[in-house]
């Protein structure tokens, strides 16, 4: 009896010898990624460039929906069965740093400076003073805008450092009829207000919707639809018609989105489109900005691989393949040009834009229940905006449902 | 008279059945080709069934380990929970407004085509293609035509009727989910409520033509409690559907606008798979079960009054 279980554990542990032993050979690495079907191309070929450089190392990426992504990855990372190559939002960090590595240890071994990555989408993909992932893409949130449309009602275009006044000419002046000025959605209800100076968490980093300051900011938005009727209700639903929809299509003059809509967006309309920073408030000019990227899996078993991987990702021939096709606008700010080149080539000024609202970002305040914050906005902003309740009640009734 | 002595041997000593060789042997097997099915039910509805009551006991967040919390899940669900008693309501309200147009109108158009000389059964097929659309699919479909400034409203400007958009208003938003799920869901209980009109004895009907009954009374006196059994299945089963519903509001609203058409089973996915909070979607899970058990019961509890078996 004694026997045999020595000699089972001698087997064991030489069979897990042997296998180390063929894993550093030859180690292959789960790379988790959302995207579509038509990216899959995309992601192979960056694939490829690990196993280029690293010819021991390949990676296999599983492409999953955005919606399903989310729902999948803590089910994944609680079962076990997590990638070794994790994608990561920006937003979505305070939920989920726990099932990745801290880098900085990674950086120190080799002396990794992460300056060669926008500062802002650098502190995203951070929490608690450690990076937990480098960045693929990022960008702030901004104005899309109709060119043909201001032209022909006579408006100049707007200026870096337009004010909320600016734009609220702009959309009372671009109504007209049963086209909109500005078509909103939920998220401008955070972008708009930080932009107009607002905070909506308190010192404390936690949620304070109640404070005058957002308050008064998220009425200034609401009584667009309100008061002026220049812009229409948003539906709580998915994917409902979108602003971006009602954009394309001519039914609203402006909407809010960011530099990864900016390829889809400009194939979609047949006008001129231009690109603005949001309107400031009182104060000046701060914009948030979000981003991607891709950090190690903490219980990866091929860490140190996974690491060599995550430079050839996030590295700069990486950057140029996805910004030359147009997907992203690069957190790696040398390769930023290829973007510039493709996806905003008809977009005149995006350069200029984009320049100063990174020279003029702020730090995007999060925390764990962000998500759900986000959610109950989409939910509940509707009944402000058509006239049901008031922005106050909406705010509170939020804020209340809240853990905090 | 052997046979009589082996049958009261049986029944005067029946913990001997399983005495016996041979029958337990045939259990063997009955219980060897059983066994595909058992493990899966074991592992896909039983240990799950075991599990979700465990986790409703725990603050279990998928990311972590779980920590046992005792009721406090279900004396939050009570009585902090602010949105708690609205989501009941609207499953509540769904439901019966549901239940009563489906029944009523699934009812009214199987005994229209029971009564079509001809093309009965292409109306059959036409009432049930809905049931095996896919109910995400059918879903999109109906929030792009009610859609803030889509389809539906382009009609009824078109009609000058001033009515708000849909998905936007509060009541409103609750009925286009009614009337998407009807759309879906009524076809189902037609071709069944159809095909049990189809089995009444044309002779009982012929005897009361007879007898001077009227259209009406034949409908009432001899149609209607002849199916009945159909009619109580049709309206249990659907009763439980609406119970859980969640496709629809998960694609059209989201349970908005505010909490107008937020569901028990919007409520489950939301705190679940959006806000991480298994333990607690665990305990409305099982609010939620306790419940349609609850009204199940009763169901057949009121059959004794109105259900006619033939025996």
């Amino acid at each position: 009896m004694k026997l045999s279980t020595v000699l089972a554990a001698a087997f064991l542990a030489s069979s897990a010898l042997v296998a180390t032993a063929h894993a550093q050979d030859k180690v292959n690495l789960t790379w988790q990624m959302w995207g579509d079907e038509k990216d899959t191309a995309l992601w192979t070929s960056l694939a490829d460039l690990v196993t280029a450089e690293y010819p021991n190392i390949t990676v296999t990426p599983q492409i999953s929906g955005w919606t399903d992504y989310w729902t999948r990855l803590p089910v994944l990372a609680s079962s076990g069965q997590i990638a070794d190559l994790v994608a990561m939002q920006s937003m979505r960090m305070p939920s989920f740093y726990s099932i990745l590595e801290p880098l900085d240890d990674h950086f120190a071994s080799d002396k990794f400076d992460t300056s060669v990555f926008e500062s802002s989408i650098i502190a995203g993909l951070g929490h608690d003073g450690k990076q937990y992932a480098l960045p693929y893409d990022v960008g702030p949130w901004m104005v899309f805008y109709n060119r043909d449309k201001f032209a022909a009602a006579g408006l100049a275009e707007p200026a870096l450092d337009w004010t909320f006044a600016d734009f609220k000419a702009a959309a009372d002046k671009l109504t007209e009829g049963e086209n909109y000025g500005y078509a909103n959605q939920a998220f401008d209800f955070i972008a708009g207000p930080v932009a107009l100076g607002a905070e909506y968490f308190n010192d404390d980093n936690q949620f304070d919707l109640t404070n005058a300051g957002y308050l008064g900011a998220v009425s200034q938005f609401v009584d667009l639809t309100t008061v002026d009727k220049a812009s229409p209700v948003f539906a709580s639903g998915a994917g409902a018609v979108t602003a971006s929809g009602r954009f394309a299509s001519g039914n609203a003059a402006m909407y809010i989105d960011g530099p990864w809509s900016l390829i889809s967006t400009q194939g979609a309309v047949d006008f001129k489109m231009g690109v603005a920073p949001l309107p400031r408030g009182e104060g000046p000019s701060r914009f948030i900005t979000a981003g991607s990227g891709w950090g190690i899996s903490a219980t990866s078993q091929h860490k140190e691989e996974a690491y060599k991987a995550l430079q050839i990702l996030t590295g700069p021939k990486a950057a140029e393949i996805l910004a030359s096709a147009g997907r992203a606008l690069p957190g790696r700010l040398a390769a930023q040009t290829y973007w510039y080149d493709v996806a905003a080539k008809d977009v005149s000024g995006t350069r200029e834009v984009l320049a100063y609202m990174f020279e003029h970002s702020t730090p995007f305040r999060l925390n764990q229940y962000w998500n759900e914050f986000e959610n109950l906005l989409t939910q509940y902003m509707p009944l402000a905006l058509n006239g049901d309740s008031t922005t106050e009640a909406v705010l509170a009734d939020i804020q209340n449902q809240l853990p905090f | 008279m052997a046979a009589i002595e082996d049958m009261t041997e049986v029944t005067s000593r029946p913990r001997s059945r399983w005495g016996n060789r041979l029958e337990r042997r045939e259990a063997r097997t009955a219980l060897f080709f059983l066994l595909p099915g058992l493990i899966g039910m074991v592992l896909f509805l039983v240990v799950p069934i075991i599990a979700s009551v465990v986790l409703s006991f725990t603050n279990w967040k998928l990311l972590g380990t779980p920590e046992f919390v005792g009721f406090s899940n279900y004396v939050r669900l009570f009585t902090a929970d602010p949105q708690f008693w609205p989501v009941l309501r609207n499953t509540l309200f769904f439901t019966a407004e549901y239940l009563v147009l489906n029944i009523v109108i699934s009812l009214g158009l199987a005994v229209w085509i029971s009564s079509l000389k001809m093309g009965q059964r292409w109306f059959r097929v036409v009432f049930f293609l809905p049931t095996f659309t896919p109910g995400i699919a059918v879903a999109i479909v109906w929030m792009l035509i009610f859609a803030p400034d889509g389809f539906f409203d382009f009609l009824m400007r078109s009609i000058s009727v001033q009515i708000p958009s849909m998905l936007t208003d509060q009541t409103l938003a609750m009925q286009a989910v009614v009337i998407v799920s009807l759309w879906a869901g009524v076809g189902y209980n037609t071709v069944l409520f159809n095909a049990a009109l189809d089995m009444v004895p044309q002779s009982y009907l012929e005897a009361a033509r007879i007898d001077g009954a009227n259209a009406w009374q034949r409908f009432w006196k001899i149609r209607l409690p002849l199916i009945s059994p159909t009619l109580f299945f049709g309206t249990v089963m659907t009763a439980i559907t609406s119970l859980q519903v969640f496709d629809q509001i998960y694609v059209m609203t989201r349970g908005g606008p505010g909490n107008a058409t937020a569901t028990l089973g919007y409520a489950i996915y939301q705190r679940g798979f959006q806000n991480f909070q298994m333990g607690y979607a665990s305990t409305i899970a099982w609010v939620m079960f306790a419940m349609i058990m609850a009204l199940t019961a009763v169901q057949f509890w009121l059959q004794r009054k109105w259900v006619h078996y033939d025996s």
